[in-house]
């Protein structure tokens, strides 16, 4: 009866959300703009919705989130029309699509691979939607048990599992571009004594850094000079023809593509950690499961169903810890997760308390985001794909300009811009020597998370670290915490060659034995 | 990013910096209260201000710490050494000179002078319109020999509204001639539009991306300025002559 109910109460919302006309306007143009940020080479659906987010500070909550959801679906998908078009990809997201779409472009099938991909993207999103909902209960009832040794070791696991899986280089430089981030998020008057740290006298900072500028100036700055800096020239179009969804083709694949909205379900669910790892995860899975995995790379529309299926599905993955237990499952939710903070809703356990049909209005807004990038793909893809051939040397000036007037809008301060350059030009530098900006991000967002429950939970304690080691929960985020850590270091590695080696020669030395004694008997 | 084996000679430095970076965090957490009484509180260590940044201080030195190491371990003493002497020879101020980073000092002059002496001083519009004809007809004419030449002219403006606003000419002229600062923009804004023809005027592919620059520059601010300040009712950062001039139109009683 209860599943009847939610059932109910989520189409009730689609229905309520749909039938107002400044929804879905404002749902078609987000969509619109999030394609055309993801489909141009050097802007990201991070970034696009960080600009936005300054846009939606008089809007109502709902109408908030239909724009920021509508713009990270909508940018998801859009980086594939570069992948497939000009062989750059517009997104990270959307690298594996370029192995095989660009070859069917260059097949004369670019129509058909972006009808493809458009088909598979919404499905992709519609079964992150399903999961956004039946899974979302779950994780609050057991995220409701958590007492603050495990919120403070879920905010330490984020970070650490971001840093390991988005490092470009050494896993070192994630672990430090994380815990830059918890130092920033230490700036500030403290929460428990209001003693200022870091603050040098600022009065501006005795509240801490505010997120978003943050945000706008890591990921926007670095962007715009990496990109002017190195000439960044986007490549000639590949002609585009007509635009079909091919039903059969997908209906062929559906366990593929179940298989790989699963991957990106899974991999957006883990904090940090963005659709580029989705999408790069369902492509070797795909590859590895081939019957004829010699035909990827040379335009296989299993490979580009595969990796625009999962980072589309991933959207709806990082909406499910970001939404129940506040820590943001990807950049662009570490950006959702800014918005809704400065909309009055903070996620977490108790989400489903103050706002009871939030999360169904997050699976409604994705569900009507998804079917508004399909109708939008299939339509307007032709005209979209006009916008590659705009000069980057003429919009990223005009991005900084929005970087700049979109830090200042949230709160009206100009301490905002003092603190988002300085911040994009450091970032810039991290990002030239091969540190990831994604666990700073996380670090800044999950800081004051971190802080605050590792204090009280020694409080409730009076000092002591005995219950991370008593409590269940704990004791496994806790070895999970060392393993990553661990993991990472030749001894250990070595150590587990080693073992395993041991385990292999003696199973190999019994097999013998067994054999021996069969040809005895 | 640069290439491996310059990473890790880099990572050399990055990291050395980021152990005294994260040694420094530690330095100032150990002078916030830790059992002393703070706001007439007695402090226990696990309730002090300092736990979390100790904690952040310490896993940033050992991780620096770490980095250091590592990239030794790769790039060997004679690694280091090499790097030194790259430090010390013509090769450094060779390469502080490549078209490669003077257009990152083009971008961060640009970006600097925009945020700290700029916004806080001139109309908005005034300011994004000199920020985005600078910027636009620096990187879109795809020369580094022009970039220098405008780079050099924008720094003698920069210079000049430096000593305008720093000896408070702004101020003493504010009596006579409202809005002094944001007239001066708009002698400079034209002062570099015709420096900049004088330089394309013999090369036409130039002339027409001179004319694209000039037109978005002045039509992006004034389609994304209207909409912060009058749709989402967002003051701009700073209000002068143009936002005066918006302001009669969008209030004015027909």
């Amino acid at each position: 009866m209860m599943l009847f109910d939610r059932i109910g109460t989520f189409f009730g919302i689609v229905f309520h959300l749909a039938s107002d006309p400044l929804n879905i306007a404002i749902l078609f143009g987000s969509v619109l703009m999030g394609i055309i940020f993801g489909a141009m080479p050097g802007l990201t659906s991070t970034l696009g919705v960080a600009l936005l987010t300054a846009l939606t500070y008089g809007m109502d909550t709902s109408l908030a989130m239909v724009c920021l959801l509508a713009i990270y679906v909508g940018g998801t998908y859009g980086g594939s029309y570069s992948s497939i078009l000009i062989n750059i990809p517009g997104t990270a997201a959307a690298a594996a699509t370029a192995l095989d779409g660009y070859p069917l472009a260059c097949k004369g099938e670019g129509g058909r691979a972006i009808g493809l991909t458009t088909t598979a993207s919404a499905i992709g999103t519609t079964i992150s939607m399903i999961f956004v909902v039946s899974i979302s209960p779950i994780i609050s009832f057991f995220a409701l048990q958590f007492t603050s040794f495990e919120f403070f070791l879920l905010a330490f696991f984020g970070i650490l599992i971001s840093g390991t899986l988005t490092s470009p280089d050494l896993v070192i430089k994630g672990w430090i571009a994380g815990f830059l981030g918890l130092f920033l998020a230490c700036v500030g008057r403290d929460l428990l004594q209001f003693y200022p740290r870091f603050t040098f006298g600022f009065s501006e900072l005795d509240s801490g850094v505010e997120v978003v500028p943050v945000l706008i100036g890591a990921f926007g700055i670095p962007q715009i000079i990496q990109v002017l800096k190195d000439r960044f020239q986007i490549g000639e179009t590949q002609k585009l023809q007509r635009i079909i969804p091919e039903i059969g083709t997908v209906i062929r694949n559906i366990p593929a593509i179940i298989r790989s909205a699963l991957i990106g379900v899974g991999i957006g669910a883990v904090p940090g950690i963005g659709e580029d790892i989705a999408g790069w995860v369902s492509y070797g899975t795909a590859k590895n499961t081939s019957k004829h995995p010699e035909t990827f790379g040379r335009g296989e529309l299993k490979g580009v169903l595969a990796s625009e299926t999962a980072n589309n599905a991933c959207v709806g993955g990082a909406m499910i810890p970001l939404l129940n237990l506040g820590i943001p499952g990807s950049p662009p939710a570490a950006m959702l997760l800014g918005a809704l903070m400065l909309h009055g809703v903070t996620p977490g356990p108790m989400i489903t308390f103050e706002h009871p049909t939030f999360i169904m209005e997050v699976a409604a807004i994705l569900l009507l985001a998804s079917l508004a990038m399909f109708v939008t793909g299939l339509l307007l893809a032709k005209q979209v794909v006009k916008v590659l051939r705009i000069p980057t040397q003429i919009f990223m000036p005009i991005i900084g300009v929005l970087c700049i007037i979109g830090s200042y809008s949230l709160g009206l301060n100009i301490f905002n811009l003092y603190l988002m350059l300085p911040v994009g030009i450091i970032c810039y530098f991290l990002t030239e020597m091969g540190y990831p900006i994604a666990p700073l991000v996380i670090g800044v967002i999950l800081g004051p998370m971190a802080d605050e429950n590792l204090r009280r939970a020694l409080m409730v304690s009076q000092g002591s670290f005995m219950p991370i080691f008593q409590r269940p929960v704990s004791l496994i985020l806790f070895i999970i915490i060392v393993l990553t850590v661990v993991s990472q270091f030749d001894w250990y590695r070595n150590a587990k060659n080693k073992a395993l080696q041991r385990i292999l020669n003696r199973r190999n030395t019994c097999e013998t034995i067994l054999e021996e004694d069969e040809s005895e008997r | 990013m640069m290439d491996k084996e310059k990473l890790r000679k880099a990572d050399i430095f990055s990291g050395g910096v980021i152990m005294l970076f994260g040694v420094w965090i530690i330095s100032q957490a150990i002078q916030m209260p830790m059992k002393d009484s703070w706001g007439g509180v007695q402090n226990v260590w696990y309730v002090s201000p300092a736990l979390f940044p100790l904690l952040v201080g310490a896993m940033i030195t050992l991780l620096g710490a770490l980095l250091v190491r590592k990239a030794l371990h790769t790039v060997g003493r004679k690694g280091l050494m090499d790097v030194l002497n790259w430090l010390g020879s013509a090769s450094l101020v060779h390469y502080l000179k490549t078209p490669a980073v003077f257009r990152f000092y083009a971008m961060t002059v640009l970006f600097f002078s925009f945020v700290f002496l700029n916004i806080p001083r001139i109309d908005f519009f005034l300011c994004a319109i000199l920020f985005l004809i600078v910027f636009i007809t620096m990187f879109y004419f795809d020369d580094d020999a022009l970039l220098k030449k405008m780079l050099c002219f924008y720094l003698i403006g920069t210079i000049v509204f430096l000593a305008f606003f720093s000896l408070g000419l702004s101020d003493t002229l504010e009596a006579s001639l409202p809005y002094p600062g944001d007239w001066l923009t708009l002698a400079f804004i034209i002062a570099y539009c015709i420096y900049v023809w004088t330089l394309i005027r013999s090369a036409p592919p130039l002339r027409k991306k001179y004319r694209t620059a000039l037109i978005l520059a002045v039509v992006a601010p004034f389609t994304i300025g209207p909409i912060f300040k009058y749709f989402l009712l967002v003051p701009m950062p700073t209000e002068g002559v143009v936002v005066a001039a918006l302001d009669a139109l969008w209030y004015w009683d027909f």
